[in-house]
């Protein structure tokens, strides 16, 4: 625990997509930190560079120890695309599998014993001879989880390690963790004030970099910074009242507010009024001799809004997919969708143009240049990415939705350069802009920091409220129930 | 089994090579209705196969395929891919006589046994599609009268046919009708619902021949996108090891800069892949390839030449019937090739230095695209169908040679193009000997070694023009407009 880390006036560039400026912050040993702060703020970057991120620009950095254990939404997206890359080469005409979990977690394992006990307690141990990209969200956390704590690392940095995980797992990651409390040191971005382990000793609050002069301003479109952030304030836990204020100044109200209009030329076949959205029937999704999911019944009515929820790899999101047609497997189940029986010659764009769409998986393979705008837009396409014109309607209502999420100066920024809850924030919109018949918004707030997930809620909550749209709701967090939804389905492992 | 186009008379041999035209979406109002209900058996379950077939699918279209007895009994790869994704599968025997189209995408060498055998248990008046012209045009394969033969070529690998898709676009894709097997007059109606059913229509579509996609397809593949690039890798990392420069570097910067400056080359073509270089070493970067085209051109004529009279494809196949002799004696020497057996080293190169470091190769692929395109449009072939098979697929092999070097490249690209690689290296490496002798490391391995970017404005001007006003950067520019939206994928 011997580690004192020295950040003085410390300027740190990202690939020239964001800055930290003039960071002062010490860790001094017996120290444990949570960063939490705004989205977009730069809470991930200042975790980032104590893992050693980031072009150094002025100020110094002492005292970082050579072996860091890092766990991020960064990072596990990072791995997964250097899979897929793997996956995109074949001139060669044939399919590549991807590495198998026990290579990703065994391989350069400096402590297999610990890893061995921890994917047992983390449950992958039927996970191990699958692909690492073929996991679901929750599973590659854990993998992501496994590999850091059983790199025997000097300093732990974990960002949003509770997310997606479901709640036994959340229990036991935070039991792990308050037991080698005090053999490492551990820094961890948080975005629930709720979710901040006992064992804490501090808390760092960033908050945007928002009214800059306009040198700094000029300085930055110079270097095409698409954001900056600095550290405003650090509070010792002890300090009751310091820490209370910080506690108010993290739940500001949400305002009043109205979800923009639907775009009236972009009209949506009628659907029959007296038929379900969705039936499945006996579904069942099988891989190999692995069920996944086991002969499910499921009805859902128009205007019935539904909570879909069960631990991770319960196949939460294999049964999505066979709703929104992304499964190959929906062809071989009895699966009714507006107004379609599936596999008789319906186009999957027939399907999803009823449909708007937020997962973790989606924000993965939105990996296209595109601006933040377009990405709003494409939402009336259903495309990721924009290859259609869009109409001057779409761009006014998509102005409203990045108003609505305070991102109007982002407007034209590439999206790819923006945070994850920034990203998530726009696809949540993207998902919400038709006011599709059926919104599925499976895990909608991974990323996000209170701020947002309370507006988020309350946007679900309209829209629950409203007529036209029929909500699907996933989710592990029971805090984050929302009015209107009445119906529950709990999925279990199988 | 004749050569097709040699038994073709001259005026009908120059008619269908220049068959090529970026057909207009407006062709694409029917979408798949020409294909609807209809049964589509695809044979062979690789990567095209098996991604053509869920865009197929998804698109609405009713899919399934047919394998071998041994593949289903042993459950193989093919049997397994097929399965998971929900597809009907069966034998020949079961599937092939209910089919009203046959999607045939095995390897080139098979077409011959795989058509012999489907041909009998096709139905009367049913499709049979092809992704590759070889095995018509140079292998003189006759097709029952009563069948209609068609040809749907997506321009990227499986996984991004399939990616593309997914997202809501697609990927350029040519199509084609055999005129001597169109007997209801149908087939291009089933390849324009074809390619909407894969989702190339929305990427850009090409309707051309598929003699002119054969003649095309062998020249690229064996001299700018493979053969360049092998003769290219072994040239300059021998040149830099033998200059002393550290072996780990040489073989980082060659596996990995082929991928990196051809990257630039896919977003802006040789224009802009010369102006990521510095001032001085475009100008430098524009010279060597002067050279190196005028010494190469002979080779690239001939090339042509024995593609044009079928020469390269009766060698060819004469090693096929002799068990792959020369091709796999080169590709075990490939092996043995000290590019090849030195790993690249753990040292960190920038993306900008791969280009300073790597004048020599920016100037050699800039030669070998530009001379590809030329011979291929001297030929007859039209600059539409020249741009796909030059510049176009040249990062796709790069890309290959970045994951496992030479021997992954030459063991996954196609038979045609591994055979025709090998003979353009033979010839090749002597070819550059003397040139490669008067090389230095300053534009291969350490960069110009100048503190002053100062360059004569004139011939600054001069270069500019020349790049510019290259052929293949016009019909360039109109094809890659028709992807504006093409995406940089992070």
């Amino acid at each position: 625990m011997g580690i004192a880390i020295h950040l003085d006036d410390l300027s740190v560039n990202f690939d020239d997509r964001f800055q930290l400026n003039n960071l002062n912050w010490s860790i001094e040993a017996n120290q444990h930190w949570v960063v939490t702060g705004t989205n977009g703020s730069g809470k991930s970057a200042l975790a980032a560079v104590l893992a050693g991120v980031g072009k150094i620009e002025q100020g110094s950095l002492s005292g970082l120890p050579s072996n860091v254990g890092l766990v991020s939404f960064e990072a596990q997206a990072e791995l997964i695309a250097k899979e897929l890359k793997k996956d995109d080469a074949d001139i060669m005409d044939v399919i590549s599998l991807g590495t198998p979990v026990h290579e990703m977690i065994f391989d350069q394992c400096l402590d297999p014993e610990l890893a061995q006990e921890l994917v047992e307690k983390f449950g992958l141990t039927p996970l191990l001879d699958r692909a690492f990209r073929k996991l679901s969200t929750g599973e590659t956390r854990k993998v992501m989880l496994v590999r850091a704590l059983s790199s025997r690392p000097d300093l732990l940095i974990l960002d949003e390690p509770f997310d997606g995980l479901d709640a036994a797992t959340l229990t036991m990651l935070q039991e792990h963790l308050e037991k080698i409390a005090n053999t490492v040191p551990m820094v961890i971005v948080l975005n629930r004030f709720d979710e901040m382990p006992d064992f804490i000793t501090h808390v760092a609050y960033m908050d945007k970099v928002a009214l800059e002069s306009k040198e700094a301003h000029q300085k930055r479109s110079e270097k095409k910074v698409s954001g900056s952030g600095k550290l405003a304030l650090t509070v010792d836990k002890n300090n009751e009242q310091a820490f209370h204020e910080l506690y108010q100044l993290l739940h500001l109200k949400t305002t009043d507010l109205s979800v923009p209009e639907a775009d009236p030329s972009t009209k949506l076949p009628d659907l029959d009024p007296s038929q379900p959205l969705v039936k499945l029937k006996q579904a069942s999704i099988k891989y190999g001799d692995t069920v996944i999911v086991d002969k499910l019944d499921w009805t859902i009515e128009q205007g019935q809004h539904w909570q879909l929820s069960g631990p991770n790899g319960s196949g939460k999101t294999c049964v999505l997919s066979l709703i929104t047609g992304d499964h190959p497997q929906c062809y071989t189940n009895d699966i009714f969708v507006f107004g379609f029986q599936r596999g008789n010659g319906e186009s999957i764009w027939q399907i999803k143009q009823f449909i708007g769409y937020v997962s973790t998986a989606l924000q993965w393979e939105y990996r296209v240049s595109t601006s933040c705008k377009n990405v709003i837009i494409s939402g009336f396409y259903d495309s990721i990415g924009m290859y259609n014109k869009s109409t001057d309607n779409q761009k006014q209502i998509a102005d409203q939705w990045l108003e609505l999420l305070g991102m109007k100066d982002r407007a034209d920024q590439p999206f790819n350069k923006l945070s994850y809850g920034d990203q998530r924030l726009l696809l949540i919109a993207r998902a919400m802009v038709k006011h599709p018949p059926l919104l599925i918004l499976d895990e909608p707030c991974l990323g996000l920091d209170d701020m947002n997930r309370q507006l988020v809620l309350a946007l679900i909550e309209k829209i629950c409220e409203g007529k036209e749209t029929t909500v699907l709701y996933v989710n592990h967090h029971m805090e984050d129930q929302i009015k209107g939804i009445e119906n529950y389905l709990g999925l279990k492992k199988s | 089994m004749a050569n097709y186009f040699n038994t073709l008379p001259l005026r009908e041999q120059l008619a269908q090579l220049a068959k090529c035209r970026f057909m207009d979406s407006s062709e694409f109002a029917d979408g798949v209705e020409a294909l609807k209900g209809k049964k589509m058996v695809v044979i062979g379950c690789g990567a095209q196969g098996l991604n053509q077939g869920l865009n197929l699918r998804d698109s609405g279209l009713d899919v399934s395929y047919a394998l071998r007895p041994e593949a289903i009994a042993q459950k193989r790869q093919s049997w397994k891919n097929a399965t998971e994704n929900g597809f009907v599968v069966g034998t020949y025997e079961d599937l092939i006589p209910t089919a009203d189209v046959v999607l045939n995408l095995t390897p080139d060498k098979q077409h011959t046994p795989v058509v012999k055998a489907v041909m009998p248990l096709m139905k009367q008046g049913a499709c049979l599609s092809y992704s590759h012209g070889f095995n018509i045009v140079e292998e003189g394969m006759q097709i029952r009268e009563d069948l209609t033969v068609i040809m749907v070529a997506p321009k990227c690998p499986g996984s991004e046919v399939r990616a593309e898709y997914v997202r809501g676009f697609g990927v350029p894709t040519l199509i084609a009708v055999h005129e001597d097997n169109d007997p209801q007059g149908e087939g291009l109606a089933l390849a324009k619902a074809y390619a909407v059913g894969t989702g190339g229509h929305k990427a850009g579509v090409l309707m051309s021949s598929f003699i002119a996609e054969v003649k095309s397809d062998l020249m690229g593949e064996q001299t700018i996108l493979c053969g360049m690039l092998q003769t290219g890798s072994i040239l300059c990392f021998d040149k830099m090891v033998e200059e002393g420069i550290d072996a780990g570097y040489a073989s980082r910067l060659i596996q990995f800069g082929w991928e990196t400056i051809t990257e630039a080359l896919k977003y802006g073509g040789v224009t802009n892949m010369l102006d990521r270089l510095s001032n001085p070493a475009k100008i430098k970067a524009f010279d060597l390839s002067e050279e190196l085209k005028v010494i190469m051109r002979p080779l690239y004529n001939k090339h042509q030449d024995d593609i044009i009279n079928g020469t390269f494809s009766r060698v060819m196949m004469e090693d096929w019937a002799n068990d792959d002799k020369n091709l796999l004696q080169w590709r075990a020497d490939t092996a043995e090739t000290n590019f090849e057996k030195t790993p690249a080293g753990d040292v960190e190169i920038s993306e900008q230095e791969f280009f300073d470091n790597g004048i020599l190769m920016v100037a050699m692929v800039k030669a070998g695209v530009e001379l590809a395109f030329e011979t291929m449009t001297a030929a007859g072939i039209i600059a539409e169908s020249a741009y796909y098979e030059s510049l176009h697929e040249t990062p796709l092999i790069a890309n290959t040679i970045a994951r496992k070097k030479l021997y992954e490249m030459n063991a996954t690209i196609s038979d045609t193009a591994e055979y025709g690689c090998y003979l353009y290296n033979h010839a090749c490496l002597p070819l550059l000997g003397d040139f490669m002798k008067d090389i230095k490391t300053d534009v291969i391995g350490k960069g110009l070694a100048t503190d002053d970017n100062g360059v004569d404005n004139a011939r600054l001007i001069e270069v500019n023009a020349a790049l510019r006003s290259h052929p293949v950067e016009a019909i360039g520019t109109v094809l890659r407009g028709h992807m504006a939206d093409m995406k940089k994928i992070v």
